[in-house]
């Protein structure tokens, strides 16, 4: 059976539940360390004001995406697949370099999977514990154990629903609603699905969602190659496994340093034996490594029997971390955030949009003159309200109105105004492209042009 | 190759798999054509009488659209399947 069909025919074995065995040591530290600086990133940002404003707040309803200083609007939406593009790069050349860190420490999957964990060991005790509730008969302190972990799931789950949408519609006027039991349908469905996401993810299916769900962990091993840092097991060194004495020479035993503790498969969250060498479901978070650095300790043997370390290590040779791979993605990455930086800093902080009036294609007065009517959009993209002069020209002699008009626009706004645009004369001209000019009175700098049909009846 | 044997248990479980996997493709779709679709047409751009009754304010427009998205990547992922594997589960 090739490779691919194994995992096929795998995704259909019965799921067994997980009790992953809690661990403690560099990693583990590490590990906990990340979930509580993206977690307080995710649960804080929401209430960071900015400016009389919230700092970040992708404002749906108002179509316009609030990030500290700079306010994206559709119009922008280039730069937010530009970003899109940049974090994708940036996890493939992570992944070459470095391999599934993304998953071990920043997957919100695995964060919030940790995090439901910890309320889980809290109400319900540790792995052992947990294995034996599970097995026991209904019982008054099973249910008291049950129920209070589900209170903390649930409370939790709502929590981050809440904080979600808080995202995309302002957080205080929502938990100014939410208090006043007074929340919009469409935000407390939101609430409500988002945080089910989460308890259904982080409490039930936890190393499936990896497993079974993520494409990433499909194909992050494209991007594996033989310099890329993997959790291994040596087995050079570790078989053949074998119980001894502390402080004993394994070689001297016919034996490697495994003592086949099993305990790196107790801990191991996805359930596998890193022994068996690199699978699809390792998620790299280390407690392995964490847990045999303790065991070699307490033997007497030196840590590192699972690692960080590369194929190439493994088989003696120098791992390289400039290969080609590593300095394309990495050229590409440093090409596109500087571009992107660049891009951003010279935005125009104007736009102009002209619409034509539908309802008529163009007037002709009594007087000859011909008038053809536009709404004219100026958005202020800047951080400061100003004042702006609008004007029109084309081939023939144009004259805009209202004359000499100021439009002063507030920092963040859209402004829409009727104009009329008076071709002076019944010219044989017919219909002819006009420029529209719009300059800021107060930063000589700042100033867009678009184009526009002017209709006119040919003689 | 045969097909895998099939008893009721393991199908059961192949059908939520199945199933999962179909919701999960499909509403990861629907995500990015709701993201696309939105971030060029605005809902309150269209003139009063060119909407259709059930249109209203730009998050129910938005929350519709996704679930018109899913709706759509769910017939797609399941008639792929079906035309893929379905005669198996015939058998």
């Amino acid at each position: 059976m090739n490779a691919q069909l194994k995992v096929v025919s795998e995704s259909y074995y019965a799921h067994q539940k997980v009790y992953p065995r809690e661990v403690d040591g560099r990693f583990a530290h590490l590990r906990v360390l990340s979930v509580w600086a993206l977690l307080g990133i995710f649960y804080l940002l929401p209430w960071l004001p900015w400016g009389g404003r919230q700092a970040v707040l992708f404002d749906l309803p108002a179509r316009k995406f609030f990030i500290f200083g700079i306010v994206f609007w559709p119009q922008d939406f280039i730069f937010l697949t530009w970003l899109l593009v940049i974090a994708a790069l940036l996890l493939f050349f992570v992944t070459a370099v470095w391999g599934r860190l993304w998953c071990g420490y920043a997957c919100p999957q695995t964060v919030w999977t940790e995090t439901f964990l910890w309320l889980e060991k809290f109400a319900e005790g540790d792995r052992s514990a947990r294995q034996k509730l599970d097995r026991a008969p209904l019982s008054a302190r099973k249910l008291a154990r049950k129920s209070l972990k589900q209170f903390l799931w649930v409370s939790f789950a709502l929590w981050t629903g809440f904080t979600f949408v808080g995202f995309f519609t302002p957080i205080r006027t929502l938990s100014a609603e939410f208090l006043a039991f007074n929340v919009g349908p469409w935000e407390t469905f939101w609430v409500l699905f988002y945080g089910f996401a989460t308890y259904g993810n982080a409490g039930y299916l936890r190393e499936q969602v990896c497993k079974y769900m993520c494409p990433y962990a499909r194909f992050q091993s494209a991007m594996f190659d033989r310099d890329t840092l993997v959790i291994t097991y040596d087995t050079e060194r570790g078989d053949p496994r074998g119980a001894r004495k502390r402080g004993t020479d394994p070689r001297a035993q016919g034996k490697g340093d495994c003592i086949d503790c099993t305990l790196c498969v107790q801990v191991c969250p996805t359930g596998i034996d890193i022994r068996k060498g690199l699978q699809i479901e390792c998620i790299a978070c280390a407690a392995c490594i964490d847990v045999c650095d303790d065991v070699m300790d307490k033997m007497g043997s030196p840590r590192g029997l699972i690692r960080y370390t590369t194929q190439q290590a493994l088989e003696h040779k120098p791992s390289r971390l400039l290969r080609p791979r590593s300095l394309i993605y990495g050229a590409l990455l440093t090409t596109l955030v500087v571009g992107f930086c660049a891009a951003v800093y010279m935005r125009n902080p104007v736009a102009l949009d002209v619409i034509r009036d539908r309802n008529a294609l163009y007037q002709v007065r009594d007087d000859g003159h011909v008038d053809n009517v536009y709404t004219i959009r100026i958005l202020n993209k800047s951080e400061h309200a100003q004042r702006f002069a609008l004007n029109a020209h084309g081939a023939s002699a144009l004259t805009l109105l209202p004359r000499m008009a100021e439009y002063s626009v507030p920092s963040g706004e859209v402004y829409s105004i009727p104009v009329r645009v008076r071709r002076a004369t019944y010219e044989p001209l017919g219909a002819e492209t006009i420029t529209f000019e719009l300059g800021s009175l107060d930063d000589a700098n700042v100033h867009v042009t678009t184009r526009a049909r002017f209709l006119a009846p040919t003689r | 190759m045969s097909g895998p044997r099939v008893n009721p248990t393991r199908a059961r479980q192949m059908a939520v798999r199945v199933g999962g996997i179909i919701a999960w493709s499909a509403f990861l779709s629907a995500a990015v054509a709701t993201m696309l679709c939105f971030a060029f047409i605005d809902p309150h751009a269209f003139a009063a009488g060119a909407t259709p009754s059930w249109w209203g304010p730009r998050m129910q427009v938005y929350a519709i659209g996704f679930f018109f998205f899913w709706g759509v990547g769910l017939a797609a992922a399941a008639l792929a399947w079906f035309l893929a594997h379905g005669r198996r589960m015939g058998r």
